[in-house]
């Protein structure tokens, strides 16, 4: 073998980073979870003092809280034998060649460029949008806008930072908010300063940062007054992961006459539990949207909320599921109607094939005081065969006057009629479904950036198919 | 004296048939062994009964005192007495299927009720009778502090049509104490039946009820419940679809005022293919009235080609009125049709505007309004008595 080029770590670390770390002490990858683990990964980090010990303390929560009883089975999950914290470079060490042969046939059948595949695949953790990505943080710089990773986010703006972090999902929220909190490392910080609009959607994609996509990612995003962003997480192509758990943490501060879209396409590899909490807090006036799709993952849990704190907020979820062969898709949202005049939507269409589970499970929730709150809950369901489930699960608790309230769902199979009406004009049968298909999900893909919508609806087509997954 | 195996022995055991007897006995050690129900479990996290102690209620009133209303004519065959003199007199009738829908480890309420239930009715009706008439019982209560517990069992044979009323009546409306009322329905093959349960007990009473019916092959159930009493009303309204081409119509109306609760869960078991149910449970509230609603359409796995509808309306006419409504559905089969819905509202002022500029008063506008949102429903009722008879009840209260 050829001799390693010699690199002066040492040296170079301290210039570049302000701290040291002898060669010898290379934090390695341990699994298992217990306080040395979360200091160590907090050491690593060099956070302050306060971070530290919130980890500590959410651990501690993390511990008491019993397991969900209600949702997915979730018992399979080993804690003690998960890695809470891998250094960028140790999650590049896989190659192309070791990807599983029906994840590179999708990147095929997308059309996924070279480069943007072993990105996704976590093969490179350069992405090669440099350019892009370099004069769209020079706009937003220009603009006062923030968007960075979430631990240069603490390192960097460490006020801003410290005043908003944890404030929208607490770690004693659930079982899994607390162990985010404890060992979370990466995602993405956004601040949109007053009445700033930010006109292209930020993607986590022009990051050039392997964490953008790791297991406990943590993002936090404050819209201050009459600003407007919309953020994108994911993408319609697989994303292969061998790490069996992901627990994101999803924050946002819709703050008076601000909009925040929040847009999702989450296609794990079908080996990962997928356990996410996100939530929002929308002030007078303010309005967020989430636009939610989840393809992938064994098991997704995840209910994207929206706190209506001051009269006058809106909030809006919008949610695909499509579950396949062994997936568990249960999704839904939740509106807490806290202040009057609010108002709130949740459509959700869900798709079950080949033995797949969609759940619908949402909550609406209006508290003493809301009065004249309206809610409208639509969930349309589609089994594509006589082997998959679909269940709704609507919570809904009205403690106000004068609410008006609304909730229907339908579950039904492709429609022999309009079968009937494709195939008589000559197209195939499974062509006919898949367009059927495309069709049911419309309201969903039409939010989306055209790029996706292309992608998502050429997805669909190859899980009709059977070919993924 | 409370409700203890002595208690048992010295009232309601005094001449029964051993084997229910032994059921009954059973039922007591269900009770006693079941904990009360919990804030966690989903089905009481929005139903406290954490006030509610059965032994203050322990004395039971009137074993067999019913009235039961026996149409002139009654087609021979036909078998209509109180359920305690059916169970010595016909035991190969109703030993097979007492509390067989009805279980009663399901709660501790339900053990209660199977181990001390004291009216109550047994309706047999052989294969291929059919009558016109529709028969009716009225159970009374007549102390307060008390517990009256009556049980519905009707057998409908192969092919048999027949209408049955169940009205639950109260002699003071301010009486306290404990009370049931329920009903297990079996369907032969066939068999049309209409059922409608009527429940008027005391404003400040606890009560508990589970309507079950089984339906086999082509039988048809309308069921109707009626629930307009109670400081605190559970119900469980539940169809098991056993058989193909069974059909089951599930329809409710409540009307809810002062510090009412109105508790409602119900099921739709399709267990087989081409079955239907239609499910419209439809309320109103008033004052400071709390109701919920929880129902859920199961779809087996190989109940194919089946159609269930669920849905439940609530009209808030109070500021302080509240209604919870979860419908929920667990499909395990393509080849279905399953709708739901659930609105929680108040009167639509456009409505309200409408009528008003027609020059009505406001208060007649509403009551109309009222009238107009249980209008479809009241025409669902299976029989013109029942139907009388509730329209005349829900007069009353809209006022």
């Amino acid at each position: 073998m050829a001799t390693v080029p010699k690199v002066e770590v040492g040296t170079d670390y301290k210039e570049k980073y302000g701290f040291f770390v002898p060669e010898e002490y290379v934090f390695k990858a341990k699994r298992g979870l217990n306080p040395e683990i979360v200091k160590e990964i907090s050491w690593m980090k060099q956070e302050p003092e306060w971070m530290t010990n919130m980890r500590l303390r959410s651990l501690e929560i993390f511990r008491k809280k019993p397991m969900p009883k209600w949702g997915a089975d979730l018992s399979v999950i080993d804690f003690e034998n998960i890695f809470y914290y891998l250094k960028a470079s140790d999650k590049q060490s896989k190659t192309w060649e070791e990807l599983p042969p029906d994840i590179k046939a999708t990147y095929d059948r997308l059309g996924v460029p070279e480069a943007e595949r072993k990105f996704l695949a976590g093969v490179s953790a350069q992405y090669e949008s440099e350019v892009v990505y370099h004069s769209l943080q020079e706009e937003l710089t220009k603009k006062g806008v923030i968007f960075t990773d979430t631990d240069s986010a603490l390192r960097d703006h460490p006020e801003l930072f410290k005043e908003y972090f944890g404030t929208v999902i607490p770690p004693a929220d659930n079982k899994f908010s607390a162990l985010n909190t404890a060992v979370w490392s990466g995602g993405s910080f956004i601040y949109v300063p007053k009445g700033v609009r930010v006109d292209i959607p930020l993607q986590a994609y022009f990051r050039i940062n392997a964490e953008n996509m790791g297991q406990f990612e943590r993002t936090l995003i404050i819209c201050d007054e009459g600003s407007f962003v919309h953020y994108i997480e994911g993408c319609t192509a697989p994303i292969y992961s061998t790490d069996s758990l992901h627990s994101a943490v999803v924050e946002i501060i819709v703050k008076k006459n601000a909009r925040c879209r929040y847009t999702t396409i989450q296609n794990w590899s079908t080996n990962v539990y997928n356990l996410v909490t996100k939530r929002a807090m929308a002030y007078a006036d303010a309005t967020m949207e989430w636009v939610d799709g989840n393809l992938g993952s064994q098991i997704t849990m995840k209910y994207p909320s929206v706190y209506l704190m001051e009269p006058g907020a809106k909030g809006d979820v919008l949610s695909v599921a499509f579950a396949g062969k062994g997936q568990h898709q249960d999704a839904g949202g939740k509106m807490i109607h806290v202040a009057p005049n609010t108002t709130s939507t949740i459509t959700s269409k869900s798709i079950s094939k080949g033995g797949g589970r969609t759940s619908y499970r949402g909550h609406i929730k209006i508290y003493p005081g809301a009065n004249n709150c309206k809610s409208f809950v639509k969930c349309d369901a589609l089994l594509l065969d006589d082997e998959s489930r679909s269940d709704t699960y609507p919570y809904n608790d009205v403690d106000a006057e004068n609410v008006t309230l609304g909730h229907e769902a339908t579950v039904s199979k492709v429609s022999d009629e309009q079968l009937f009406y494709l195939m008589s004009r000559g197209i195939n049968r499974a062509e006919a479904e898949t367009m059927i298909v495309n069709g049911f999900i419309e309201p969903f893909t039409k939010e989306l950036p055209l790029e996706y919508a292309v992608e998502l609806n050429r997805l669909i087509q190859l899980e009709m198919e059977g070919s993924v997954g | 004296m409370g409700f203890t195996a002595e208690a048992l022995e010295k009232t309601v055991l005094q001449g029964e048939p051993d084997w229910l007897r032994e059921r009954r006995q059973s039922a007591l050690a269900t009770y006693e062994r079941l904990p009360a129900p919990s804030k966690t479990d989903e089905e009481w996290r929005r139903t406290d009964v954490s006030r509610f102690n059965p032994t203050e209620f322990s004395h039971l009133e009137h074993l067999d005192g019913l009235k039961l209303e026996r149409p002139a004519g009654l087609p021979a065959g036909v078998i209509l007495k109180p359920l305690r003199m059916a169970a010595r007199e016909h035991p190969e009738l109703v030993e097979p299927r007492l509390f067989s829908l009805v279980h009663a480890d399901r709660d501790r309420f339900a053990a209660l009720h199977a181990a001390f239930f004291t009216g109550g009715t047994f309706l047999y009706v052989p294969d291929g009778v059919e009558f016109d008439e529709p028969i009716l019982g009225q159970h009374f209560s007549h102390q307060a502090g008390t517990s009256v517990l009556p049980h519905t069992l009707i057998v409908a044979g192969r092919g048999a049509r027949f209408n049955y009323l169940d009205e639950y009546i109260a002699e003071d409306e301010n009486e306290t104490g404990h009370r049931s009322g329920s009903t297990e329905i079996f369907l032969g093959e066939g068999a049309q039946v209409g059922y409608v349960a009527v429940q008027k007990w005391g404003r400040k009473v606890w009560h508990f009820a589970d309507q079950r019916a089984e339906l086999q092959k082509d039988s048809t159930l309308r069921l109707f419940n009626v629930t307009l009493g109670g400081k605190f009303s559970k119900t469980r309204v539940e169809a098991s679809l056993a058989g193909e081409g069974s059909n089951a119509e599930l329809k409710a109306i409540y009307f809810a005022s002062g510090d009412q609760f109105f508790d409602f869960h119900t099921l739709q078991d399709h267990r087989v293919g081409n079955t239907r149910s239609d499910l419209l449970f439809k309320g109103a509230l008033q004052d400071v009235s709390r109701t919920v609603y929880a129902g859920l359409i199961r779809i087996e796995k190989h109940a194919a080609r089946s159609d269930a509808y669920q849905a439940n309306r609530n009209l808030v006419l109070s500021d302080k009125a509240k209604a919870t409504s979860i419908p929920m559905l667990e499909i395990d089969n393509n080849e279905v049709r399953c709708t739901h819905g659930a609105t929680v509202g108040p009167v639509d002022p456009e409505h309200l505007f409408y009528l008003r500029s027609r020059g009505i008063p406001l208060a007649t506008a509403k009551r109309m309004l009222i009238q107009g949102f249980f209008g479809d429903v009241l025409d669902r009722i299976p029989f013109e008595h029942a139907r009388k008879l509730v329209e005349a009840e829900l007069e009353s209260r809209i006022g």
